[in-house]
């Protein structure tokens, strides 16, 4: 049952990252690490977590860096929060489906607290700006007592929930890959109301050469234990002419690459069906506005 | 450590207590300084009852922060928006459109319009309903709402106070 | 009479001011000296089980706890919740087999969140970690979740009382064969040329008012039942817990704090009963309970689900010459609202057209889920649902104009009631409905959206609906009202309507401010449960209908001491005497005349004269009163036009405009009326849209906050058109006639034809998913 009160917890305020690592060793899996709030505090209301630490970010300097370099991409500190994406003119000239996704997640409060990489980190198949980031192509910067290392966002969600992420390592950056003058990308959603979380989303990054795609990401949530790539899917778009027998074979393509489940949001039936009209509207999107 | 002496800035005001970490912003400001204008809806972040304003800006939920999160930072109510006893015109707004029924949305949908208007002083009617999401009423189907926001937006835009004003954040 | 009247002003609510600067105090803002708080430990895994046993101890030893009660710590008397027992003759309430099965604490779990026991502790904190040391070992017993699993003949026996676990059908003796209605309808359907029939399933849908339930209760040392509620009945609340504490009435002090949203889940007790137990435990000690948004799933009532089965037959030509229909609801855990909501859904169904004959049969069952009760509309957005698409479902088979035939087969002024017997007094349907489709533009759309055949298609529809203004005569209908004069003139309002935030106070106001002629803020309302008379409360779309006419009646009494008065003062007789700006004026001869002020002045500071004797004035203060019981029940009706467009690749709906046209007699504050029709939307809009609380296979439920239940948003509403159409009713006082409840109603049905409309296919079960939507087209 649900409670008024948070449970209670040790607060752990380290004051610098090498801090962070030395608690987060010490209390293995004990921790809880406070950013954004929008999701550890409710699942502590639930009683989905009782960490008797919980580590707040707030008093370290730095990990609030949101930075373009062409040539390079962009580079998202692990305390931006999402409402700073809107805000930053180079997320919405290089990367559209980041920004749909940043504009569409919760609501304008959420979007002022949560940050982009604690919606990394939760892991789930809903978590719109992870979606995006998925189809944008990205790496999860992991700072460990070994130093750092570098997961590519392929490879780091294991599971519903789970990363690849350690119990004794601190997430601090996201570097999103760059993008051309040939890319393009877009993200959309399907939700009950307007406000909700998504029941499904699906975001593309196209390399195009005029009308053909020479290299394709596509990436859907809602539609099996953590975001999806339907790399499968990609197969035929890429080197293919984009037109709107592809788009059907494509949409066809995504309803059989997709495992979704029945929740409260949605059905399964529904989300298979639907997963590839909302691919083709997307790829319509992405490649309207290069 | 299990509690923390903080100092909370709240309509301007320095207040100096001590709390148990894990106790939110919400029952700082109910609670233990007994600001009750803020109210609990949901507990989860989704219905908006418990909106304030972070540095005269930003709107978040009070009952997603925890009060040791928010030292430093200068906090608003709708406690705040009042200034010598005269109201704020988005105060005006929602009196004289009809925005307000049961009441128990308003100070949050108030301060959530104080932050709108604050982003985006002549924001459309899209903007404005975007702008209220997160923030859910029961009574009125939103229609007087927005209308308020627009006609706030307009008042506000007429004084030449598009600093939000009355405020002393 | 005077320069400024109020009614017809859309007057910004009294209130609005203290709400908009955060000042208004809701029961949770209350901050008593020494105050304890309460935690109502409730049982989460189980939606029916028994309690094997129930160990306290080491939750007793929290440092901070200040007591823990158990079934047998509080009374053993049982109670109901809902207050219909009081709205009924006590023969009546026997008939209609209303029971009390509702304990404070219970040891037998009859749905998931039921009560098990209760902790008073010196912070809520406290009484939070105590409550995680409670131990409840329980036995699980098979869960029933819908009338058709609980009346199976070898399901458990709720009550003992209610075999079959039906806890209500429409009693024998009042309703000869179970059912209400006129005319033999096997005879008459046996005549139609064409019969529609379907089972339409209801959703479980949530009142979700913002402010979640909070209470303070304390027995202090005078020996008085404190009570701090937002209860929209407190004028009942108070005999209730009177009687469940075996307290007299004058010992219950029931003080309405704001109401931050009733829509019906106030309608009664939900908390007040464990809040109270645990006060008398404490005596001289506040204690305060606070309930969490999850919770007010799980404790607090909701609309009935259901099925509604209805069988239309017509002629070629559109006669309906029979209806039969049965609801059969699920009442959830507890009797309630059992009997109430399965006879108005009726009600509203036999009020509507001129059937030939019509039968209507309605029953509630006992089920595990949350008790099912009231919910603004009582019934009616049920019956709109189902009646509505068949009706339509018949125009488009006769290819008759669904607007035509409403207006062709409406009941209108005279035609007898949704209380049969008491014959409508009026009827602007007719102008609504032009009103309203010229609004939408009717014709054109309806031919526009024909043939379509592309992804996106649109649609109109439209919907009818009749209600009623407070519910006499099936249901006691009594407020009283106290005028008192002070010595200045102006005025003291007592009266125990409650405000829920529609405007009702603002509104009694701006009734007695023109029925004195006096300015509104010279008046104060009181709302004190000592102080005032009794009032049922604020359902039933009654409070500006019944609480009105009590406040005129009561300003009438004091206008005739006035006049007594000035007749006495002045030499004048009565019939010679009126009221003009604030005085009472001679018509005969104009400077013969005394001012309001004067004469209160004069009845208070009445002073003898040593020398002779003589008084200045006629000595006494001066009260109004009036203990009013309404002659009838004025029912407003309604239309609405819907349009929509439907993605048909992805199943969504979207409500692009409503029209909503209302028979509101005469509006005294159509501000309000309209945020009355506009929040009404919002609800019904969920209702056929996306709001359904749903429950696993174990009972347990699946969408207890705003997370998982969604209401449409500001982006997710239409654009909404009002038409207030008065044409004032004969009988009303100042020929107004209700709208709150009229609100959920009519966008319920509107909706659902219009998607009718726009894609061929009717649905059957509420709320019309995109799920729904794209599993219909697909078939």
């Amino acid at each position: 049952m649900s409670s008024r009160v948070l449970p209670q917890f040790d607060l752990l305020e380290p004051r610098n990252v090498a801090d962070v690592i030395a608690l987060l060793s010490q209390h293995e899996n004990q921790v809880s690490v406070l950013a954004g709030g929008t999701d550890l505090l409710v699942w502590a209301y639930i009683e989905k977590n009782k960490t008797p630490y919980v580590l707040s970010l707030s008093a370290i300097e730095g990990l609030d860096h949101l930075d373009y370099v062409a040539g390079e991409g962009l580079r998202i500190g692990a305390k931006v929060k999402v409402a700073q994406l809107l805000k930053h003119p180079d997320v919405a000239k290089h990367y559209p489906a980041l920004y749909q996704a940043a504009e569409n997640f919760a609501t304008p409060q959420i979007r002022n607290m949560a940050t982009v990489m604690g919606n990394v980190l939760r892991a789930s198949p809903a978590g719109d700006c992870s979606c995006a980031i998925l189809a944008l192509g990205a790496k999860v910067v992991l700072q460990g007592p070994a130093g750092q290392r570098l997961v590519d966002i392929d490879d780091f969600w294991v599971s519903y929930g789970v990363t690849e992420r350690q119990p004794d390592e601190l997430a601090v950056e996201l570097r999103i890959d760059d993008t051309s003058s040939s890319t393009c990308s877009a993200f959309q959603r399907l939700t009950r109301v307007h406000e909700d979380l998504s029941k499904l989303n699906v975001a593309v990054r196209l390399e195009m050469d005029q009308d053909t795609c020479k290299q394709a990401r596509i990436a859907m949530g809602c539609v099996g234990p953590t975001p999806l790539r339907l790399k499968k899917t990609e197969r035929l778009l890429t080197g293919a002419k984009i037109s709107a027998e592809l788009l059907q074979q494509v949409a066809a393509a995504a309803r059989e690459e997709v495992t979704p489940i029945d929740d409260q949001r949605s059905t399964a039936e529904y989300r298979r069906q639907v997963s590839g009209v909302i691919l083709k509207r997307v790829i319509e999107q992405a490649v309207a506005k290069s | 450590m299990k509690t923390k002496m903080i100092t909370l800035c709240v309509n301007g005001k320095d207040h100096r207590f001590e709390v148990p970490v894990n106790r939110t912003l919400l029952q700082a400001l109910r609670d233990d300084l007994k600001l009750t204008e803020t109210k609990y809806g949901c507990g989860t972040g989704e219905c908006g009852g418990c909106t304030v304003l972070m540095d005269g800006k930003d709107s978040v939920c009070s009952c997603l922060t925890l009060a040791v999160e928010a030292e430093g930072r200068h906090i608003t109510t709708v406690g705040g928006m009042t200034h010598e006893g005269e109201l704020h015109p988005i105060q005006i707004a929602f009196i004289e459109e009809g925005a307000v029924q049961c009441g128990y949305c308003t100070p949050g949908m108030i301060m959530k319009t104080a932050s709108i208007l604050a982003n985006n002083p002549n924001p459309t009617e899209e903007e404005i309903r975007k702008g209220l999401d997160g923030n859910i009423c029961r009574c009125t189907g939103y229609e007087k709402i927005v209308q308020a926001v627009r006609r706030a937006s307009v008042m506000m835009d007429t004084a030449q106070t598009r600093k939000v004003g009355g405020m002393r954040a | 009479m005077n320069a400024k009247t109020y009614v017809g002003q859309s007057v910004p609510k009294l209130d609005a001011r203290e709400k908009a600067t955060g000042q208004a105090i809701y029961a949770a803002d209350l901050n008593l000296p020494g105050m304890l708080y309460g935690k109502i430990v409730r049982c989460r895994d189980f939606a029916h089980a028994k309690v094997l046993k129930l160990d306290l101890s080491e939750a007793a030893q929290v440092p901070g706890v200040v007591k823990v009660l158990g079934p047998k710590d509080v009374t053993q008397k049982r109670y109901n919740s809902g207050v219909l027992d009081l709205m009924v003759s006590e023969g009546l309430g026997e008939v209609l087999g209303d029971i009390e099965d509702q304990h404070i604490f219970t040891d037998y779990v009859r749905h998931q969140g039921d009560a098990i026991c209760g902790i008073i502790a010196e912070s809520e904190e406290i009484a939070e970690i105590a409550a995680q040391k409670v131990k409840v070992f329980y036995e699980a017993l098979p869960v029933y979740l819908t009338a058709e699993d609980s009346s199976r003949p070898d399901a458990i026996q709720f009550d003992e009382r209610k075999p079959g676990n039906r806890a209500f059908q429409l009693p024998e003796q009042m309703f000869p064969g179970n059912a209400y209605g006129w005319g033999d309808v096997d005879a008459e359907m046996a005549k139609a040329d064409m019969v529609f029939e379907e089972t339409f399933t209801l959703p479980k849908v949530k009142q979700c008012q913002m402010e979640t339930h909070s209470y303070v209760a304390m027995y202090d040392q005078t020996g008085r039942l404190n009570c701090w509620t937002s209860t929209q009945m407190p004028k009942c609340v108070q005999p209730k817990l009177a009687r469940l504490f075996d307290l007299p009435i004058s010992r219950v002090n029931l003080v309405s704090t704001t109401i931050g949203g009733g829509f019906g889940v106030r309608l009664g007790m939900i908390c007040e009963p464990e809040t109270c137990a645990m006060a008398m435990a404490v005596p001289g000690r506040p204690v305060k309970v606070q309930l969490t948004r999850e919770e007010d799933w799980l404790a607090s009532e909701s609309r009935h689900p259901g099925k509604y089965w209805i069988k239309l037959g017509v002629k070629m030509d559109g006669t309906p010459v029979a209806l039969d229909a049965r609801f059969m609801a699920s009442t959830g855990a507890y009797f309630t609202h059992a009997s109430g909501v399965p006879f108005t859904t009726g009600s509203w169904l036999t009020g509507m057209y001129k059937y030939g004959a019509v039968r209507y049969k309605g029953e509630a069952y006992f089920t595990n889920q949350a008790p099912s009760g009231a919910f603004r509309g009582y019934g009616n957005p049920q019956t709109n649902f189902a009646l509505e698409q068949i009706v339509d479902r018949a125009c488009n088979a006769l290819n008759i104009d669904p607007v035509e035939w409403r207006k062709k087969w409406h009941k209108g002024t005279g035609d007898d009631g949704w209380c049969i017997g008491v014959p409508f007094s009026s009827c602007a349907l007719d102008e609504c409905l032009d009103r309203g489709a010229k609004a939408i533009g009717w014709n054109e759309k309806r031919a526009k959206y024909a043939n379509q055949t592309g992804v996106k298609r649109r649609g109109v529809g439209v919907s009818v609906m009749n209600h009623t203004s407070g519910a006499m005569p099936m249901l006691l209908e009594h407020t009283t009202c106290t005028v008192k004069m002070n010595e200045d003139g102006s005025v003291v309002l007592m009266i125990s309507c409650s405000d829920m935030g529609q405007g009702s106070h603002t509104v009694l106001k701006q009734i007695a401010a023109d029925a004195l002629g006096m300015p509104m803020d010279e008046i104060h309302i009181l709302n004190n449960m000592d102080a005032s008379g009794f009032d049922i409360g604020s359902h039933a779309s009654r409070t500006t209908y019944v609480g009105g006419g009590a406040v005129i009646k009561a300003c009438e009494d004091v206008k005739r001491q006035l006049i007594e008065r000035a007749s006495i003062r002045l030499g004048v007789d009565k019939e010679d005497l009126e009221f003009k700006e604030r005085q009472v004026v001679a018509r005969s001869d104009a400077s013969k005349k005394l001012s309001v002020k004067e004469i209160c002045h004069s009845g208070v500071y009445n002073f003898t004269n040593p020398a002779n004797g003589e008084t200045n004035g006629v000595p006494g203060q001066i009260q109004g009163y009036a203990s009013h019981f309404p002659s009838h029940n004025s029912p407003p009706f309604g239309a609405c036009f819907a349009e929509v467009e439907v993605d048909t690749e992805t199943g969504e709906v979207k409500v692009l405009e409503l029209v909503i046209a209302h028979d509101i007699g005469r509006a005294i504050n159509p501000m309000a009326v309209e945020g009355q029709l506009e929040g009404g939307a919002h609800q019904a809009l969920g209702m056929i849209l996306t709001e359904e609380t749903c429950y696993n296979d174990a009972g347990l439920c699946r969408n207890n906050s705003f997370t998982d239940y969604k209401m449409l948003g500001p982006v997710d509403m239409p654009r909404i058109t009002t038409i207030l159409v008065e044409q004032p009713d004969p009988i009303a006082p100042m020929g107004i006639k209700s709208v709150g409840e009229a609100g959920p109603v009519n966008p319920v049905g509107a909706t659902a034809n219009a998607i009718s409309h726009a894609l061929g296919i009717m649905f059957t079960e509420a709320p019309i998913t995109p799920e729904r939507v794209l599993k219909a087209l697909n078939q």
